[in-house]
């Protein structure tokens, strides 16, 4: 816990320090005064999702009659704002015939399962499961 | 581009980094915990690459 007063994000409803953890990552561990996992958080997340763009990966979204790709959407769409700003940008698209698609995949979903790890860890300190 | 064993390292050493931020608290445990997490990761893969060696695809 920070030294000094509370923090910010032990203010806010629990909802809402969970969407913003899930829309930036690290945010909700900035709001909560844990600010070098934040920074570590950030880092990871973010170059985990820029080396799957850089690598031709796809942000999945759901297909018709392709279960798996509802799992996969979950994960996509776990990476918060990086993936509404990738997909606004038109990337993301998945290049299927480069060698490093699958490669790319593993990176951006990894990434939106990780964030959504993060949101997890964020809900167990604003719970006090986690003290630290 | 980077070659695939590059990736792999990269993918192993994003996910070390993760995991012992977001499980260990110390910064000993830390480094232990990476430590463990990245070379499972990265001997485990290598490993797994030559046992599957003598069986081809096709």
């Amino acid at each position: 816990m920070p030294e000094q007063g509370k923090p910010v994000g032990m203010s806010l409803p629990l909802l809402v320090l969970l969407g913003l953890a899930w829309f930036v990552p690290g945010l909700g561990h900035v709001l909560l005064g844990r600010r070098l996992r934040a920074v570590v958080f950030f880092v990871v997340i973010v170059v985990a999702f820029l080396a799957g763009l850089r690598l031709d990966g796809e942000l999945i979204v759901p297909h018709a009659g392709d279960p798996l790709s509802y799992l996969a959407a979950i994960a996509s769409v776990g990476n918060g704002l990086l993936f509404f700003i990738a997909r606004g940008v038109g990337l993301g698209q998945g290049v299927v015939t480069s060698a490093a698609y699958e490669f790319g995949n593993t990176f951006l979903l990894t990434a939106g399962m990780m964030n959504l790890l993060v949101v997890l860890d964020t809900h167990d300190i604003a719970t006090g499961k986690k003290d630290w | 581009m980077l070659d695939h064993l590059s990736l792999m390292v990269l993918h192993a050493l994003l996910i070390a980094v993760f995991f012992s931020f977001l499980w260990k608290r110390d910064r000993q445990e830390r480094w232990r915990y990476f430590l463990k997490v990245f070379g499972a990761l990265v001997v485990g893969a290598i490993v797994l690459g030559w046992v599957m060696y003598p069986f081809p695809r096709g």
